[in-house]
């Protein structure tokens, strides 16, 4: 056992955990965050991405002491008092949801790469985008949502109430 | 007439939930006093097998280690009942479970589970369905491997190739393919207070899984609750039992929550696959470029279960000849077991696997008759008031020839495409 101090979502935490205890255990099991999804535990999926001091992160491959003294943003930090962020309202609107599962994780790649290339291209969002499988819909449609959000996010539109 | 919802666009119900990730999958459900659970698997594809779980039973943590023995009815399956809950003597796939190792960490299952003995001793296993299909083969369950023979019979082959200036004759194989959902089985079980038995699992058949649990455990189907959470993907897969059962039983024997989590390798080896298929086709046109004949034999690997067999290889009979009318047509499908990964429902339910051969056939007789792959669909493809060869008569909504046009359009631009890209690599630039 080991305690350690991170941000998560503007939250600061003191959390004892186990030292072979990996960060997607921390999140999910321990402080209830299951938002952030497992589907295939090495790296590969993307659904568990976290962003973790600006960087987005597989968080099935971080060990939750290596998170210590972190900021970290997950699926849950993102709407701000039932206002939704940009990115969420465009996957909605654009048809990008169908099962779910790798959802979180593609807004989180989404934010990621938004936060420090607010114009990317199209061939860029789909390089930011390629560390997380999708399913159902494929991959269109999440890019899609990635443009409009940059729309969105140039208007400065974030007055997407939850009414749902 | 004014449309309210065809031709808008809506947002999806669940979208909200999804996007602000807090739609509730099986892994994201957690009760107080719960335990988890642990399924040992086959690790080989045949064999009579002996079980030994009392050191297991004996190890930190293990609550109980639930087998063959603890199951009323100890079979299942949505067609026929050929599944076990647990392998009792005998093993006929990798994967196929044997025990529920129930305790209070993940960890204590594990350690249990690697103190299950199980004696292996293995059999011959047939992993080639045409081999399956011959008489000396090892058999998977009971007398033959033939599950299942679907015949096509329409007009006489014999009088119509005898018409046929081109004939194609080829065999075709396609492979095995897994689901890949991206939310790997999971579920919790619980008992209410009144005694009601749930299960609440990412299924496509809750009414399917009620029946199953409330038959193999001898309960009332009134006694048991299946509760559907989202689903992260399914495409067939989630049509079997997998985990249902085996949670059923472990909530209604401890009287505690019970939950499983699956990670990827064991999704790969629990759930079904997509029926690899050998098909071998003949098919003949006449000298202006009319299909005249087809025979064709397509054979199914089932692997070790049934599943919807029958049903897959039946869809694939019936579209055989692929979008094509053909007027003497002769086809038989076949269902197989063999001690490969069972195989069941996918994405099109064994339509998918036809093209690969119908389609193949077509540019091979265009190639032979020196006309455009175009102009031999567009003379034989579909049109409405076309007969099919199973007698259907198409009456509506069959607009392939339009399709088809506008095929030809886009196939100039991208021969005109390709030319350049082909120019390029013979360059060295790529």
């Amino acid at each position: 056992m080991m305690e350690i101090q991170l941000i998560i979502n503007d939250i600061n935490y003191k959390v004892d955990i186990d030292v072979n205890m990996r960060l997607i255990d921390l999140l999910r099991d321990k402080l209830g965050l299951t938002g952030t999804k497992e589907g295939c535990g090495e790296g590969e999926c993307g659904a568990c991405t976290i962003i973790m001091d600006g960087e987005s992160v597989n968080s099935c491959l971080v060990m939750a002491f290596q998170a210590n003294g972190s900021n970290i943003i997950t699926i849950e930090g993102l709407e701000n008092n039932g206002e939704l962020d940009p990115i969420q309202r465009a996957y909605m609107e654009e048809g990008s949801v169908q099962c779910g599962f790798c959802i979180p994780g593609l807004i989180i790649s989404t934010k990621a790469l938004l936060d420090k290339h607010p114009n990317p291209t199209r061939e860029e969002i789909r390089e930011g985008m390629s560390g997380n499988l999708c399913r159902c819909t494929g991959y269109n449609k999440a890019i899609d949502a990635a443009q409009k959000a940059i729309e969105y996010l140039k208007e400065g539109q974030n007055d997407f109430k939850n009414s749902w | 007439m004014t449309l309210k919802t065809v031709g808008k666009s809506i947002i999806r119900v669940d979208a909200y939930s999804k996007v602000t990730g807090k739609a509730l999958y099986p892994q994201d459900i957690y009760l107080d006093d719960m335990l988890y659970a642990k399924t040992l698997r086959s690790k080989v594809p045949h064999a009579n097998i002996k079980i030994d779980t009392r050191e297991a039973e004996r190890q930190e943590g293990v609550v109980r280690i639930f087998t063959h023995k603890d199951v009323p009815l100890n079979e299942h399956g949505v067609v026929l009942k050929d599944h076990n809950v647990f392998a009792a003597d005998k093993v006929r796939q990798i994967g196929a479970p044997i025990a529920f190792v129930v305790g209070e960490s993940e960890e204590a299952c594990i350690n249990g589970m690697n103190k299950i003995k199980v004696e292996y001793e293995e059999l011959p296993g047939v992993f080639d369905p045409l081999e399956a299909m011959k008489e000396g083969s090892p058999k998977v369950h009971g007398q033959s491997n033939i599950i299942y023979h679907y015949k096509l019979r329409c007009g006489d082959i014999e009088e119509g190739f005898k018409n046929c200036v081109a004939i194609a004759e080829n065999t075709y194989t396609t492979h095995m393919q897994d689901h890949a959902f991206l939310q790997p089985e999971a579920g919790i079980s619980y008992m209410e207070e009144d005694g009601t038995l749930v299960v609440a699992v990412a299924t496509q058949y809750p009414h399917y899984d009620r029946e199953e649990i409330a038959r193999t455990l001898k309960l009332e189907e009134e006694k048991v609750k299946v509760i559907n959470t989202n689903v992260g993907g399914a495409f067939g897969a989630r049509e079997d039992i997998t985990i249902q059962i085996h949670l059923a039983l472990a909530a209604l024997t401890l009287n505690r929550p019970v939950k499983v989590v699956f990670g990827r390798e064991e999704s790969f080896q629990a759930h079904s696959k997509r029926h690899p298929m050998v098909m071998k086709y003949k098919t003949g046109a006449d000298k202006d470029g009319y299909l005249q004949a087809m025979e064709a034999e397509i054979v199914g690997d089932s692997g070790a279960y049934c599943s919807w067999a029958m049903n897959v290889l039946r869809k694939a009979g019936v579209h055989a000849t692929g979008p094509y009318h053909i007027p003497n047509v002769k086809v038989d499908s076949y269902a197989v077991y063999t001690n490969n990964p069972f195989t069941g429902a996918m994405r099109g339910f064994g339509a998918t696997q036809i093209p690969n051969a119908a389609e193949q056939q077509m540019d091979i007789l265009a190639e032979k008759l020196g006309i455009s792959p175009f102009e031999i669909r567009q003379k034989n493809i579909f049109k409405t008031g076309s007969k099919t060869a199973t007698g259907q008569v198409l009456l509506e909504s069959v607009p392939l020839d339009r399709c088809l046009e506008e095929l030809v359009k886009r196939y100039d631009e991208f021969l005109k495409l390709k030319n350049v890209v082909d120019e390029t690599i013979e360059e060295g630039v790529l």
